[in-house]
């Protein structure tokens, strides 16, 4: 198996499968051979969302069930989600890059090193201005922090400059974007910064 | 000791095989029945243990456990237990929950599991979670009653875990559950099915649970 493995996660409603969406043109303009896997907790939503946005092969997108449990999934144990990965690579020849969306879940969801080779973790603004203050381990400890919905900042109260200065601070200075998926601001850096993560091309 | 360990190592909730995403039909079950509790669980344990798991994938377990590294002995107990349970997602399931019980042990590089692993791909087997239990742990040098020991409290253990999840039995009623059916679990494991048995199991009320579910487009467990 050589396809590169990145997960996405974050808090339910932060834009995850938005962001993906915003994602898979980038990333197929680029050349990149993907496929996605979602493990939506109750339904299959997400993924018949990604199936049916006509972006990619709906054959490109699986789903694994949860287990009412959307982080044993992705951490404890991630072995469904390989699986999966393993057979789409087989079924795909040449994939380049697998992507692992997380079901909705809370600040302190990781994802296992046995699953992804690199993970981002995506909150928004209107979720509040102090879930990085809070530390969760999701905030602390992804490869990549996005702060998703910028332009509801001032909608909902928000410094977002003081958000993404404190995000900075709490992770040390590791890297934080700032996105808006619905225009796609933002959007061509994190496909940038997976590029360079896991695929090596920039 | 280190077989002992072994068993420990496979019953541990704590490993990944992914049992954690099936609930056998419990899920829909509880869904049917809003007075069910931990005395329903208790009973549920019982009848899963002595009328589907006893004859069906315990002697799976067994037949693949005395095939050693014989791969179309493997398959031939595999097959067996897919003629022999009846309902599809449960199939589908038992085979999903092998493949991901596989996948913990390759990358572990457990004995004969990258074996196993190209045999199922290729369809000579096709990796029901009994057979490949049986496969594995007889290659970690488990006698065959611990192997089954194993086995059967890693897949009762797995339902009480459901059924915790799903908010309708408590972790301590849970547990209340599981630790009635060890006896009968004993007796299980310590009389061993007899060679050239072949698998039968009926759990009807569990069966149509796990055929409505199939069908429900709002549920948390894959089976």
């Amino acid at each position: 198996m050589t396809a590169a493995r990145i997960g996405i996660g974050g808090p339910v409603g932060s834009g995850k499968t938005a962001l993906i969406e915003a994602l898979i043109p980038r990333l197929t303009a680029n050349g990149i051979n993907l496929a996605i896997i979602t493990n939506d907790l109750v339904t299959r939503e997400d993924a018949e969302r990604i199936r049916r946005s006509g972006l990619i092969d709906p054959a490109r997108v699986g789903a694994v069930e949860a287990g009412a449990c959307p982080h044993t999934v992705i951490r404890e144990d991630p072995t469904m989600n390989m699986v999966a990965g393993d057979e789409m690579e087989a079924k795909f020849p040449g994939l380049q890059l697998l992507i692992y969306e997380s079901g909705g879940d809370n600040l302190a969801s990781t994802f296992s090193l046995d699953l992804v080779d690199w993970w981002m973790f995506v909150i928004d603004v209107a979720g509040g201005d102090d879930i990085p203050r809070k530390r969760g381990p999701g905030v602390l400890r992804c490869d990549l922090l996005v702060v998703n919905k910028t332009d509801l900042a001032p909608h909902v109260g928000v410094n977002l400059p003081r958000m993404l200065d404190e995000a900075r601070s709490v992770r040390g200075g590791r890297p934080v974007l700032a996105t808006n998926c619905r225009t796609g601001d933002g959007v061509a850096e994190i496909a940038a910064a997976i590029d360079a993560a896991v695929l090596f091309r920039s | 000791m280190i077989a002992t360990l072994h068993a420990l190592w496979q019953a541990d909730s704590g490993f990944p095989s992914g049992s954690f995403a099936f609930s056998g039909g419990l899920e829909a079950f509880f869904a049917a029945a809003p007075q069910a509790d931990g005395t329903t669980l208790a009973a549920l344990l019982r009848d899963t243990l002595a009328q589907r798991w006893a004859n069906s994938e315990r002697v799976t377990l067994a037949a693949a456990y005395r095939a050693g590294t014989d791969l179309d002995a493997i398959a031939r107990a595999d097959a067996a237990l897919e003629a022999a349970t009846l309902v599809q997602p449960l199939r589908d399931g038992s085979r999903r929950n092998g493949a991901a019980f596989l996948a913990a042990h390759d990358r572990l590089g457990t004995q004969g599991v990258a074996r196993l692993r190209a045999a199922c791909r290729s369809g000579i087997c096709l990796g029901h979670l009994a057979a490949m239990q049986g496969a594995v742990f007889a290659a970690l040098g488990m006698d065959l009653a611990t192997a089954i020991a194993a086995a059967g409290y890693a897949g009762a253990a797995a339902m009480v875990t459901a059924v915790v999840r799903l908010g309708r039995v408590g972790a301590i009623e849970g547990q209340r559950a599981l630790a009635s059916v060890l006896p009968l679990l004993a007796d299980l494991a310590a009389a061993a099915p007899p060679h050239g048995a072949l698998p039968e199991g009926f759990l009807p009320m569990l069966d149509i649970a796990a055929a409505r579910h199939a069908r429900s487009a709002l549920r948390l467990f894959a089976t």
